[in-house]
């Protein structure tokens, strides 16, 4: 929570100001490129000797010759009373034109290293450098936690449009946005002598005066030694001095030469500070490069945005949050309501109840369970808690029982309300959980664990006046159920199968309306979607949306599920009713973990029924030809072999890599979905030894077969499905 | 920018020979060329008849690791100017004119004394002894020109 705070902030902050680095930086880095790109090319092993010589016969009073990090030769002359600076061409000495530091250019450098402030203007850039160091930490952690582990940093991104361009410009750019900092730091610490990169005092020399006669600049040893590729800075010694000397600076140090008899008279190595320093510098500034200079352009190019993006995520994040009215701090809140919400409707029940207690006059502090605390003032404590899947906790609040577990019981008495599906085993498990572990610890309780079923607002009624009599005072509560906003989607196309007996199932194809691309951008109408996510349908008179797996990516351009009319299914019997051209309401929820990772590995894909309907998605998807095998169950091929013809289909066109079926009501059909992967035990085996993962969609007790079935698949290999889950590469979507 | 400091130049940069303690003011006033480039480093100080160091006067821009680019006052001075608050200021910019007074012994007006000029810009040439002007009451007055950053220098004795 803290790194999404910090790089929030940060990013709000600093990230304005990096602005200005950014499209400074662009320029800075592209400019000496093209100057790199055309400089006369040195010849290959040209000694210094040599290039003296040609520039003494061109240009007349030299002073200086300097290789610049582009590569080009500049000679500085004072000739009679004039001062010049010239490109000159290794190749011949000829003078290319004069040399003359862009103004501009000087001007856009100042204001990227000082915003044109001097000293003060320089700490405030390394304070954004630092800034821009913490935000591409953070931004790291984020990213690590969003993917799930470092392994899975370069898998497919999912979420919306505006979540994936920050999170992959990001991902892409961080290592250079990091390097790109600590530079500058390092740089800025040179610049205020924290670090020490030169010799303050250059060493005494001077040439002896009894010699005369001056040695001719291409007859020094120490510079027919030494190429022109290493040479920083070259300085004659001034005419009318007799005891100047040559100096030449190189990468590797500096050397001062007696004008006179040639001799080396001091030679000093460059400290290893300042050959950091050279790395540094061409590291920050990729002068001389090209390759990198446009690597550090786009960095450049990105920091807005990175900014853009990340704010409206901000504005959009912050919209969605709900909004906690009247709500009292913790130490002053008489009552504390703690929520566990996988998917936000808890907390729009949590919202009622709060409401409701604050007319009557109480204190109210609401927060997630995974901050369970109490305080003095603290007298009842109420705490809503739905449950995910398979009985575990939301993702938000999976320390919460640790959390409790490490605490002293206090006085307050604390409720447990619990919100589940009876369809579902594991019915309330997690408030249970939380029960059993408050009771453990001994926490008095005001009213029993109540257990309320698909949302239902009649229950959650009658547990609110249970509590208002507890409390001694009417709590009437005004509970609207919440649901995101609907996209209307038009039925375009279905295929019918005649299933099950009396349960006959449907194949839908919806087209959502035409979308701005800038409505994309801000998260308005229909979610950014791939298959294997849900989508959840609201039938007429109902508030409880129904979740169907989706057969389609985005991508695809259209919307496809697989419904089974179920007996005295309101929702699906509303589906199977529509017609082409009917429109429904529908809101996109993310499946994470279930979808593909983007990964190269080979999948093990296993369906039964319509679950093959998200399996058949991923197939459709699989434009990359990933190995993707399906074992697919039914009963019979005549019934209920949902996407048979698209599957085949995929498998001439390679997305599908083998499909093995197994008919249970077929003479010779080859009994269940686990039957089939028995058969075919050493190469499922093989597969997932080599690091396949695995997806399984169908109902509950297929989905405990397959478990079963695989587990035995694997011992031979100390493998178990229990394992594979943990390490990311076994997923299910059960119903 | 430096006008505010000469209060404090006076007591500091007093060069006396023990044995002659009367002083005079010397202002001196260096107009720069409208080079392109950053704001220039300036050393001003004085040396003997041999080209020994004698003092320093003034010196402009105010960060030790760019001093080694003033390469004759660094080498003669070794060092010992450095880190003289009351004779540093900012670096100068291009076409703006520093004006700074110092006091200078009597004893070395005259005497064969120079006052010597180390300029540098950052990216560009460095300039050791752009300016070396002889300290004479003759001279006083009259403007030299120097070879690469310097329009103009002048001093005045008084």
């Amino acid at each position: 929570m803290t790194w999404r705070v910090l790089h929030r902030w940060l990013g709000l902050v600093a990230g304005a100001v990096a602005l200005v680095l950014g499209v400074t930086g662009v320029i800075l880095a592209l400019d000496p490129v093209v100057d790199t790109l055309k400089s006369a090319p040195v010849p290959a092993g040209l000694p210094v000797s040599t290039l003296v010589q040609r520039v003494s016969a061109t240009i007349p009073g030299a002073e200086e010759i300097r290789r610049l990090p582009t590569g080009d030769i500049v000679v500085y002359a004072f000739d009679g009373n004039r001062a010049s600076a010239s490109y000159v061409d290794p190749a011949d000495g000829r003078v290319l034109g004069e040399y003359q530091p862009s103004t501009p250019l000087r001007w856009i450098r100042n204001l990227h290293r000082s915003f044109l402030l001097d000293d003060a203007g320089r700490i405030a850039a390394a304070g954004i450098a630092l800034a821009m160091l913490l935000m591409s930490v953070s931004g790291l952690v984020l990213l690590t936690r969003r993917m799930g582990s470092w392994r899975r940093l370069a898998g497919r991104v999912r979420g919306s449009l505006l979540q994936r361009i920050h999170v992959t410009s990001g991902r892409f750019l961080v290592a250079v946005l990091l390097l790109s900092s600590i530079t500058a730091l390092y740089m800025s610490a040179a610049t205020f002598s924290l670090v020490t990169v030169e010799r303050d005092a250059e060493p005494d020399v001077m040439s002896k005066v009894d010699v005369h006669a001056d040695l001719p600049g291409h007859e020094l040893p120490l510079l027919q030694k030494l190429p022109v590729a290493e040479l920083r800075k070259l300085n004659f010694p001034y005419r009318d001095d007799p005891e100047d000397s040559w100096k030449v600076v190189t990468d590797r140090g500096a050397g001062w030469i007696d004008r006179h008899t040639g001799q080396t008279l001091a030679w000093e190595g460059a400290l290893a500070a300042k050959r950091l320093h050279d790395w540094v510098m061409l590291l920050h500034t990729g002068e001389g490069t090209v390759v990198w200079a446009l690597v550090l352009a786009t960095l450049g190019a990105s920091i807005p945005v990175f900014w853009v993006s990340g704010l409206m995520l901000w504005r959009q994040a912050h919209r969605q949050t709900p909004r906690i009215t009247d709500n009292s701090a913790l130490s002053q809140a008489d009552i504390l309501i703690f929520v566990a919400s996988e998917n936000g409707s808890t907390w729009g029940f949590a919202q009622a109840l709060h409401r409701a207690l604050v007319r009557n006059g109480h204190r109210v502090h609401r927060s997630g369970v995974e901050r369970f605390q109490t305080a003095t003032a603290t007298r009842q404590v109420l705490v809503l808690a739905a449950t995910y899947g398979d009985g575990q906790a939301p993702a938000h609040a999976a320390r919460a029982l640790e959390r409790i577990a490490r605490q002293p019981a206090g006085s307050a008495p604390v409720t447990v309300l619990g919100f589940g599906d009876r369809q579902f085993p594991a019915f309330c498990a997690f408030a249970e959980a939380l029960d059993q572990a408050l009771r453990m610890r001994g926490w008095p309780q005001l009213l029993p664990l109540e257990r309320i079923h698909q949302q239902s607002a009649q229950q959650f009624t009658r547990w609110s006046e249970a509590l208002g009599q507890a409390l001694g005072e009417s709590l009437p509560l005004e509970y609207v159920p919440q649901v995101p906003p609907t996209t209307p989607l038009t039925l375009i196309s279905r295929q019918d199968f005649a299933g099950e007996l009396g349960q006959p199932a449907t194949i839908l194809r919806f087209t959502w309306p035409p979308q701005h691309w800038l409505d994309r951008l801000r998260g308005r109408g229909l979610a950014h979607f791939e298959a294997g996510d849900l989508v959840g349908v609201l039938a007429p008179g109902s508030s409880v949306p129904r979740y169907y797996s989706l057969a389609s990516g985005y991508r695809d351009g259209f919307l496809e599920i697989c419904v089974r009319r179920m007996p005295d299914g309101l929702c699906s019997t509303y589906l199977h009713a529509l017609r082409a051209g009917d429109a429904i309401g529908a809101f996109i929820r993310p499946n994470p973990g279930f979808g593909l990772d983007g990964s190269r590995q080979p999948v093990v894909l296993i369906g039964a029924g319509t679950g093959v309907a998200p399996l058949a998605g991923f197939i459709r998807g699989n434009r990359r030809h990933q190995p993707m095998h399906l074992y697919f169950g039914a009963r019979d091929p005549a019934r209920d072999f949902y996407f048979g013809k698209e599957i085949q289909a995929w498998l001439g066109d390679r997305r599908l890599a083998s499909l093995r079926t197994a008919f249970s009501r077929t003479p010779d059909g080859g009994g269940y979905v686990q039957d089939a992967l028995r058969h075919d035990a050493t190469r499922v085996r093989e597969l997932i030894a080599r690091g396949a993962i695995v997806r399984v969609c169908g109902s509950r007790p297929m989905a405990q077969g397959v478990v079963e079935t695989l587990d035995d698949i694997l011992r031979t290999v100390s493998l178990s499905v229990q394992q594979l889950k943990a390490g990311g590469r076994y997923a299910e979507d059960v119903f | 920018m430096s006008r505010a400091l000469i209060a404090a130049l006076l007591a500091a940069t007093t060069l006396t020979v023990p044995a002659l303690a009367h002083s005079r003011p010397l202002t001196i006033s260096t107009t720069l060329k409208n080079y392109s480039g950053n704001g220039a480093y300036l050393a001003v100080y004085v040396t003997d008849a041999k080209g020994a160091y004698a003092g320093t006067l003034w010196v402009s821009g105010g960060k030790p690791k760019f001093y080694k680019h003033l390469s004759d006052w660094n080498r003669l001075s070794a060092g010992n100017a450095r880190g003289l608050d009351a004779i540093t200021g900012a670096s100068v910019t291009a076409g703006r004119t520093l004006k700074v007074t110092a006091d200078v012994a009597d004893a070395l007006v005259d005497a064969g004394y120079e006052i010597r000029v180390d300029a540098a810009v950052e990216d560009l040439r460095d300039s050791p002894s752009e300016i070396r002007v002889p300290l004479t009451t003759t001279n006083a007055g009259k403007p030299h020109a120097g070879r690469q950053y310097i329009q103009s220098f002048t001093y005045q004795l008084q």
